[in-house]
This record gives structure tokens, C-alpha cells and sequence, in this order.
């Protein structure tokens, strides 16, 4: 019961994981979208991690698994690198970047910390562009190996998931621990926390170190399945639109992101014209700023909350371990 | 080098527009209204879909029209905590959502309008008079905005907002409705500089996010407290995109708003006072 209740959220992930495994391949062009959902989950998560619990509204999550994304790519393409030597890099590379850009931004209120890590992002798309030799420049690079035993795209998928599973798995541990722990109270009142003992700055800038390596993981994943990486590909809308999924999901809990992302993108394959994708986040982001600003799970949580209060008797005694167990805000 | 100052000052009165709303809406509001250059696109869309001046006219109110809706999303989420940053994001879901009505609507052409086929010359600059127009503009907008917060009741109720909201709201001022009047403004400034941007470069379904963008930098560059330092602000960000573009390759040239932003903000000049001992 214990480990149900402190792995709750990594449990209802396996169970999606795998239903997500078993039914996409029936489909190709479900199983497509369902990569690529699995894939900006991931990202999505990072953006649940940063700002959700954090409180970094970070909008350069695209841009860092852009840095994994041609990490990747060139070490493939130009050195001929395997996939998994590469990964370590493309995780690692992107966690430098934001560890050194959270160590700048901590300080700063939130709004300009926003802008800040956009203006990066901007900033990483330009040399993105213009640096030729490296990147390939508005071209970009092409051919870019699948990782070795999962060419197939069912098998592909698969892996996709697995990464997703780990890092709900990790995220929750996170949460379970005194890390975690600090990092709400640091999101209740940073005085507080800092009276507390808690070093702030290298706590959210760790944190923030987490979710770029969380996001390269997912650019790294992104390159190897499309095998083509150009500067439009994971870019500056890509994301706002992982921040807006955590957001529709409900940044603050776990397991937020990835439903915003299944709702966002599986209901995005309904849309009459690609144009009037735009039209539909930001419309689906707006709603539920108004209508729930906890995203849906936060309504859903709301909701469950006010069924127990109306039968306090029935199930009392059993609530405490389940209410501590979801790291609600 | 004398002409790319000149050239950089003239494109900067544009910028100089766009930065003035974002300068009214952080000081009364204290938020960031991104959806500026989505109403400067859609200004620029609805007007050239209809043609001479009513054009124009329309696509003015369609830019007010489309801050008015950000103004009743501003209402709405007033009443959560921490609204600040959830006006922000939805600002940016409306900027996403107006861009993407002008993909639908008018494709991907850009939107862009001739009105001078002859330059005048200019001690052997050659410049053309729609530059001279926008300079007018956008300076008699500076002027007009800088009187109206200085001079004029309306002003000081919105100087006494950004100070303190609930001291004005115990003085009897509508503090909501003189935010919200700042939003409209900026809807009209943002549509004022989109049609300004449609006669001289010309600008397409991508260019909002981008012009949000220019706009802040310049607001931040000078401090973000007065219409006047917009202005130079705007100018500033002009010239140094015009030297970087005539002395430095193309990338150097795209990155200068946003390393422009990048350090003014890393310097800390957007309350960064507010963490470091007060409660938030």
C-alpha cells in the first residue's frame, strides 16, 4: 500500500505506457502521432518540472532538445557515433546550459524570468540558423540513423514510452524526497525557505539543470525518429506549445503534462486544417487559464476533494497517505 | 555610418510605438501583454483586405477589438492568485490564436503596401517619405501619451495605480477599468504600429511574436518607467540593428533584439529588489 500510494503516479503511467504500446501500432498514422506525443511528454514534462514545481516559466525547454537534437545528429552524421554514446552527451549538454541559465534567472521575478529563457531561446535558434558549418544552416541535417534495434516504428514506440515511464518514475521519486520537499516550500514563500535553511538558487537551478536534461532526452529522441533536424523542427513554438500542454494539464502535478499532451495532440489530429492549430492551443490555453487555472487535473483533484469533505465519515482515516502521496500545490 | 544612424532612428520610431504599451501595461498592470505584435499583424491583415482609408479604420478597431478580448481575459483572471504571470500565458495563447486567424484567413503572403513610388533626397540620402510619415506619428503618440500620463486626470489615476492598487482603489479610482483602458490602448498603439510596419517593410503571418519582442526590448533598454524612455529605447534598438546590419553578417543582425533583452534583464533591471528580502 505504501509503495501504491508513493508510486501512484508512476503507476498509472506504466498502465498508459503500455496501453499506448499495445494499441497505436494497430494504426500507422496513429502510431506516428503517438511517438510524437510520447516524444513532447516528455518536453512537456520538463515544462511541468521547471514551472509547475520550480516556478521557472521556462520557454526554452524546445530549444534545449534542440541542443540534444543536433548533439545527436552531428555526432551521428559527422563521427558516426552510436545513438547511446550519444545520449549522455545530448542529456548533458542542454543541463549545463540551463543550470547556467537558472543560476542568472533565480534571482529575477517571474515575468522576467519568462522572457529571459525566451530571449534564449530566440538566441538558440539564430545560430541554429546561421552557423553553417556546424548545423547545416537553414538546411539542416539530414540522415540522421535510427537508434540501433528500434528502426521499427512499433519498437520505436516502445522506447518512447520506456523514456516517458522513467522519467515520471523520476520525477515522482524527486518529489518524494527532501529535494522535493524544499522545492515546495520554496514555491510557498521563498523567505520562508530560505530562513528554512534551503539554498534556493542552487536548488531551482538544479531543478531546472533536470528538466534541460529531461527535455534533451526528448529532443535526442526526436532526432533519431524523424532522422532530420533543421531549425524549424523543434523551434521556438515548439516550446510554448510544451509549456501550454503542461499548463492544460496542470503544471503542478505529475502527471499534468502528459495529459495535456494526449489531449493537445491527440485531439489536434481532429482539426479540420494544420493552420488552425494555433487557433486551437491557444484557445484550449485560455480556456482553462479562466476556467480551471489549476489546468484539468487541478479541476479534477478540486472536484475529487469536494466528494470527500461531503462524506467525511465513510472514508476517513484513509485520505492522509493518498493527499500526501500527489504533490498538489 | 551617418546613414545607418539615419536609417536605424527612422525604423526605430516604429519600435519606439510597439514599446510604448508594454511600458503602460508593466507600470499600471504589472504584466507583460504579448499579444502586441499578433495586434500590429492583424491591423496590418485586416487593412490590406480593405482597400483606402477604411482600411485603415478597420483595421484599427480590429486591433482594439482583439485587446478588448485580452482586457476581459485580463478581468477574469484578476481574480486568481498570482495573475501576473496567467496574463502573460494567456496573452500568448492569444497571440498564438490571432496568428493563426490570419494564417486561415489570408494565407502566408505578406502583408506590405506601397504608398510612395518617389524618394526625396536628403543631402544624398535617399529616403522615403512614408519614414518621414511614421517619424510624425509615432513621435506626435510618444508626445501624446507622455501629456496624457503627466498632464490629464486619467494619467495620474494611472500613476497611482501602478503604485499602489489598493491605496487608489481605497481613493475611489476604477483601478480594473484603468487597466483594462491600458489594454485597449495598447491594442490601439499595436494596430497604429502594425499599419506603420505594412507601409514600409511590409510584415507576414510570423512577424507577431517578433515584433512582442522588439517592442520589450526597447521598453527595457532605458528602464521601463516613461513613454520617453521608450522612445529612445526604440530609436536605440534601431540604429543598432541598422549598424549591426550594415558591419556584421545576417546573424548577428537577428540576434540583436534578444541579446539586447537578455542582458538588460540579466543586469536586473525588472524588480529584481522583489527576492531580496521583502515577501513575495
Amino acid at each position: 500500500m505504501n509503495f501504491a500510494g508513493r508510486r501512484r503516479n508512476t503507476l498509472i503511467m506504466i498502465a498508459v505506457a503500455a496501453l499506448a504500446c499495445a494499441l497505436a501500432p494497430l494504426s500507422a498514422t496513429w502510431l506516428d502521432t503517438v511517438i510524437l506525443t510520447g516524444v513532447f511528454a516528455l518536453i512537456s514534462l520538463s515544462c511541468g518540472l521547471s514551472f509547475g514545481q520550480a516556478g521557472i516559466l521556462s520557454m526554452a525547454q524546445g530549444g534545449f532538445a534542440a541542443i540534444a537534437a543536433y548533439t545527436t545528429a552531428i555526432l551521428a552524421t559527422r563521427f558516426g557515433l552510436s545513438a547511446w554514446a550519444s545520449l549522455a552527451l545530448a542529456m548533458f549538454l542542454p543541463a549545463v546550459l540551463a543550470w547556467g541559465l537558472a543560476r542568472m534567472v533565480t534571482r529575477m521575478p517571474e515575468l522576467a524570468t519568462a522572457l529571459a529563457t525566451l530571449a534564449l531561446a530566440t538566441l538558440l535558434e539564430v545560430v541554429a540558423r546561421s552557423w553553417d558549418k556546424v548545423t547545416g544552416g537553414f538546411v539542416g541535417i539530414a540522415g540522421i540513423p535510427p537508434v540501433a534495434g528500434f528502426e521499427v516504428a512499433w519498437r520505436f514506440n516502445i522506447l518512447v514510452w520506456v523514456f516517458v515511464v522513467l522519467a515520471v518514475m523520476f520525477y515522482e521519486n524527486l518529489m518524494n524526497s527532501a529535494h522535493g520537499r524544499a522545492l515546495n516550500i520554496v514555491r510557498h514563500d521563498r523567505t520562508r525557505a530560505m530562513a528554512d535553511g534551503i539554498a534556493v538558487a542552487p536548488l531551482l537551478s538544479s531543478m531546472l539543470a533536470t528538466a534541460g536534461a529531461m527535455a534533451g532526452a526528448g529532443g535526442w529522441l526526436y532526432a533519431h525518429y524523424i532522422t532530420y533536424m533543421s531549425p524549424q523542427s523543434l523551434d521556438i513554438h515548439v516550446s510554448i506549445t510544451a509549456l501550454l500542454m503542461a499548463v492544460v494539464g496542470g503544471a503542478g502535478y505529475i502527471l499534468g503534462p502528459v495529459l495535456g499532451t494526449f489531449l493537445l495532440s491527440l485531439l489536434g489530429k481532429f482539426l479540420p486544417a494544420q493552420e488552425a492549430q494555433g487557433l486551437f492551443y491557444g484557445g484550449a490555453l485560455i480556456v482553462i487559464l479562466v476556467v480551471a487555472p489549476q489546468g484539468i487535473l487541478g479541476w479534477i483533484d478540486r472536484l475529487m476533494n469536494r466528494e470527500r469533505t461531503r462524506a467525511p465519515q465513510r472514508r476517513a482515516g484513509q485520505d492522509e497517505p493518498r493527499a500526501a502521496a500527489k504533490v498538489a500545490p | 555610418m551617418f546613414e545607418y544612424v539615419f536609417r536605424g532612428l527612422l525604423s526605430g520610431t516604429v519600435y519606439a510605438l510597439l514599446a510604448l504599451p508594454m511600458t503602460l501595461l508593466f507600470t499600471t498592470a504589472a504584466t507583460v501583454d504579448f499579444a502586441i505584435g499578433a495586434y500590429a499583424l492583424l491591423a496590418a491583415a485586416v487593412a490590406t483586405a480593405i482597400a483606402g482609408p477604411l482600411g485603415i479604420a478597420a483595421g484599427l478597431l480590429s486591433a482594439v477589438l482583439a485587446s478588448g478580448v485580452m482586457a476581459i481575459l485580463f478581468v477574469l483572471l484578476k481574480r486568481t492568485k498570482g495573475e501576473g504571470i496567467r496574463v502573460a500565458l494567456a496573452s500568448f495563447g492569444l497571440s498564438l490564436a490571432i496568428s493563426s486567424i490570419v494564417l486561415i484567413v489570408w494565407g502566408t503572403k505578406p502583408f506590405a503596401r506601397q504608398t510612395f513610388t518617389t524618394m526625396l533626397e536628403f543631402g544624398g540620402l535617399r529616403v522615403n517619405p512614408q519614414w518621414l510619415i511614421n517619424l510624425a506619428i509615432a513621435g506626435a503618440l510618444v508626445g501624446l501619451t507622455w501629456l496624457v500620463i503627466h498632464r490629464t486626470q486619467l494619467g495620474r489615476m494611472m500613476r497611482a495605480a501602478a503604485v499602489n492598487a489598493p491605496g487608489a482603489e481605497l481613493a475611489a479610482i476604477p483601478v480594473i477599468g484603468v487597466q483594462c483602458a491600458t489594454l485597449l490602448a495598447g491594442g490601439l498603439l499595436g494596430g497604429m504600429a502594425g499599419l506603420l510596419l505594412m507601409h514600409t517593410s511590409g510584415l507576414d503571418f510570423t512577424a507577431s511574436l517578433g515584433l512582442t519582442f522588439i517592442g520589450f526590448a526597447a521598453a527595457i533598454i532605458f528602464g521601463i518607467q516613461s513613454p520617453l524612455r521608450c522612445l529612445a529605447g526604440g530609436l536605440a534598438i534601431g540604429v543598432i540593428e541598422a549598424l549591426a546590419a550594415g558591419y556584421t553578417t545576417g546573424m548577428v543582425t537577428s540576434m540583436v533584439p534578444s541579446l539586447f533583452m537578455l542582458i538588460v534583464l540579466l543586469s536586473g533591471q525588472l524588480g529584481a529588489s522583489r527576492y531580496s528580502g521583502d515577501r513575495p
